[in-house]
């Protein structure tokens, strides 16, 4: 058995800390695993990328290879695109339908595709996947940069390798007193997400 | 903030230790390529290790710190670090010196005599090197500096495991044959997390004593009496080419380099991290190719040759050059053997990263009955726009660079840019910094163009910790040779870019504790030039101190200095208070200044007016003093 998860995100939204609790959560249970990151010349605005790759047999290579991940989470809507050839065809996506604009998108250089496009583009690629605003929960429940244990959350909702009560306990372990509960409610709030969206529309 | 996840908690969760480990002895943790690296230099006993932070190394150095016993320092550049690690190797010390590739091509000229003086403890250098560039300015394989061209022994790890395994052994052999050993891990290697046997660390500390042995550790161009009027460079380097065939003889026997036989005509040679990338792709593929494993350089000659008897061709996976590649066609060669060897100078793609795939489209171009094993491309009917880099939110560098802007706009002016955050005020909506090459080159190419006959002002822009780094002797050469040059230095007091690692001119060293800062102004005002400190967060302040600079007929300097926001937040050092700045749409006319010259990335444009993201604005109120019209509240 081998799990591929591929993060993409934005510098600062906390990617590399939602690839460190599910690698643990693997560990806990036993699995060899296998990580990596891209995270480029900046502290914060650029592409991050984190491959995170759960086993029960040797792992060599600490990249997904492209086709091979199970789940893509994405935790900006083009950062989730670029990173499209990694997923499976029949892996699900997450994405968090907030924009984090490029500066020539803001500079009108470029243009960001609206999000009705993104899913179409996916669509036709007939991939399955969900889109929740994270970032919204997130801000709902407290602070934006929550947005990471929103769709760590919503993860678990998705995928049957992953328990919410599991990382919960991780989180809980590993947090301070005082942000226990808001990173608890983010994680429930993604699931909830889920599984609201999936009453929605099934995929 | 209630959300924000501590460094300290970030690392409880990195680090945090497998439950249960297998022996009561070694401990499983998850931990980075660069943390192995780290552990695998504290149980073979290091005791002094030195290094200047760069991505994709940085970590290995700070690890270090947990270990009270070892003595560790951020050095003010790499050379300086090598330099010291010798220093305590001749003591009998075992040392490292740790720095990404562009730090071994600064320290190669003490490399090119420390070969041949050879070392007594043991040690290892460090050269980390980035293929793609991801986080480098160029890419490079520093096997070439350390191993074709030095002449010294490298390991090239293909695990994080491997990695610490290596360390160990490479201190061990460095002692054995008094010769530096280089470990060149590649960023998947160095930023790969996985499980690492952490074993207990056994050393017993050894007295440092300092044995003269002038023949060797005294390099010059001396007649040597006992060696029939030799020269002692010619001596020395004979010594260092008769060291080959020790290291000969060591590789063949090296647990690194192992054939594992398979099936067909087409053999796969992984070296470092391709190795990972053959094992992969043969498992995509379900076919068993023969593999061989090479990492260590120089090469098993005799691996090689009883390998190649089984194969038609040979292709070679590496990162970057086709150094492997041409060694083992010179083996082949010499052997007579007729082995078609294909690798990266040609066959492969000659630049970028390897990947699976990589391996996958080659093994497919020599058999096409492979094709199908080759991902297909995946044609989306939209595209992602690219995401270049630029300042964070709150960056004091945001305020130097626009200020600096409107100063070299109107004076016609050319930047010379230097390495650092302040480096993305070159691409789009900046535009600012005209070059950037290296550590340290913005003063000294700042000063070409001025005695060129260019006769508008010429503004050069250098980091802190890169003006220690290499730019003060830049600095020194303008000032004596009567240079019209405006010198800013961009303190933020950190080492931003790579994590914040302190420099000369931070309080603290590495382990925090509390040390002697050394003043760029004052090295200013020793070498009797002008210079004004002012704060970057001050457009208009910063403005007057460069047209008043841009006056003077010499060098002048200039110290933009406040705090890297990012670092100072997460010390709990510095806030702008909980308000976040909103425009009046009334007072906005839709100028796009913010847009597409200050460039926020909190700052949005709906067509007609600006507006700023609440939940990404931190309120530096630097917009406020942008925006001309009062808009921005």
């Amino acid at each position: 058995m081998i799990q591929n998860i591929l993060i993409a995100g934005v510098g600062g939204q906390g990617n590399l800390f939602a690839s460190a609790l599910l690698a643990k959560s693997a560990i806990r249970r036993g699995y060899r695993v296998l990580a990596t990151e891209t995270i480029g010349a900046a502290q914060r605005g650029g592409s991050v990328v984190s491959h995170l790759r759960v086993a029960d047999q040797t792992l060599y290579s600490p990249l997904i290879p492209d086709g091979q991940a199970d789940y893509l989470v994405g935790f900006e809507p083009i950062e989730l695109l670029r990173q499209v050839r990694k997923l499976k065809q029949d892996g699900i996506y997450i994405m968090n339908s907030r924009p984090v604009l490029t500066v020539g998108c803001t500079m009108g250089l470029d243009r960001y595709p609206t999000l009705s496009e993104i899913i179409s583009a996916l669509d036709e690629m007939n991939l399955k996947g969900y889109m929740i605003n994270a970032t919204e929960a997130a801000d709902e429940i407290g602070d934006p940069v929550l947005m990471n244990m929103v769709m760590i959350g919503a993860l678990c909702a998705v995928s049957e390798f992953y328990k919410l009560d599991e990382i919960k306990t991780i989180v809980a372990e590993g947090s301070r007193k005082s942000l226990i509960e808001a990173n608890l409610d983010a994680l429930e709030t993604g699931a909830q997400l889920i599984y609201e969206a999936a009453k929605l529309e099934p995929v | 903030m209630t959300g924000d996840q501590s460094v300290m908690e970030r690392e409880a969760v990195m680090n945090g230790s497998a439950e249960a480990p297998a022996d009561p002895e070694v401990e499983q943790r998850f931990v980075m390529g660069n943390e192995a690296i780290a552990r695998g230099a504290v149980e073979a006993g290091v005791r002094v290790v030195a290094g200047y932070p760069g991505t994709p190394a940085s970590e290995i150095l700070t690890s270090h710190t947990a270990y009270p016993d070892i003595y560790v320092e951020w050095s003010t550049n790499e050379i300086v670090a090598l330099e010291l690690v010798q220093g305590a190797s001749l003591c009998n010390q075992r040392a490292m010196a740790v720095m990404k590739h562009n730090g071994t091509n600064i320290v190669t000229d003490f490399l090119m005599h420390m070969n041949f003086t050879g070392v007594r403890g043991g040690l290892v250098l460090i050269s980390a090197d980035d293929p793609g560039g991801n986080s480098s300015q160029n890419e490079e394989d520093t096997r070439i500096l350390t191993h074709t061209y030095a002449h010294l022994p490298v390991f090239d790890p293909s695990s994080a495991a491997e990695a610490k395994a290596m360390v160990q052994a490479a201190f061990k052999l460095s002692e054995s044959t008094e010769l530096c050993f280089v470990l060149r891990p590649v960023m998947r290697v160095c930023h790969s997390r996985t499980l690492v046997d952490f074993e207990p660390v056994q050393t017993t500390p050894r007295p440092a004593d300092f044995i003269n042995d002038r023949s060797r550790y005294v390099m010059s161009a001396v007649v040597e009496k006992s060696a029939g009027g030799q020269m002692r460079p010619v001596i020395r380097h004979r010594w260092l080419n008769e060291k080959q065939r020790e290291l000969e003889a060591l590789v063949e026997a090296s647990p690194f380099n192992t054939i594992e036989p398979g099936a067909g005509r087409i053999g796969l040679v992984g070296c470092g991290i391709g190795y990972a990338y053959c094992k992969e792709a043969v498992a995509i593929t379900g076919h068993n190719f023969p593999i061989l494993k090479l990492c260590t350089l120089p090469l098993p000659r005799e691996k090689v040759l009883a390998f190649a008897e089984g194969v038609d061709t040979l292709v070679v996976f590496e990162e970057t050059e086709p150094v492997v590649e041409r060694m083992l066609k010179e083996i082949l060669y010499d052997s007579g053997k007729q082995v078609k060897v294909l690798g990266r100078s040609g066959f492969l793609p000659a630049e970028g990263e390897l990947s699976d795939r990589v391996v996958l489209q080659a093994i497919a171009d020599l058999d096409a009955s492979y094709q199908g094993f080759v991902p297909q491309p995946f044609p989306l009917s939209v595209s992602a726009p690219m995401r270049t880099r630029t300042q964070c939110v709150g960056c004091s560098h945001r305020g130097l660079l626009h200020a600096l802007k409107l100063v070299a706009r109107k004076t016609k002016g050319i930047v010379t840019g230097d390495i650092g955050c302040h480096d993305a005020g070159a691409f789009p909506p900046m535009e600012l910094q005209s070059t950037i090459y290296c550590m340290g080159a913005s003063i000294p190419m700042g000063s070409g163009i001025a005695h060129s006959g260019f006769d508008k002002p010429v503004f050069a822009i250098i980091g802190d910790s890169t003006f220690f780094h290499s730019g003060v002797t830049g600095l020194i050469n303008a000032v004596h040779n009567e240079t019209k040059l405006v010198v800013i230095v961009a303190d933020n007091r950190t080492t931003a870019m790579t994590g914040f690692q302190p420099h000369p001119g931070s309080a603290e060293n590495v382990r925090g504790d509390q040390v002697r800062q050394v003043s760029i102004e004052k090295i200013a005002e020793a070498l009797q030039v002008p210079v004004q400190t002012v704060n970057p967060y001050n457009i208009g302040e910063t403005v007057a101190a460069l047209n008043e600079a841009v006056k003077n007929p010499g060098v002048s300097v200039i110290v933009a200095s406040a705090p890297c926001y990012l670092y100072a937040k997460g010390r709990g050092e510095i806030s702008f208070g909980d308000r976040t700045v909103s425009v009046d749409p009334e007072l906005c006319n839709g100028c796009r200044v913010c847009i597409d010259y200050f460039g926020c990335p909190s700052i949005q444009f709906d067509g007609e007016k600006a507006s700023v993201d609440p939940l990404s604005c931190v309120g530096c109120m630097l917009c406020v003093d942008v925006c001309k019209r009062g808009a921005f509240l």
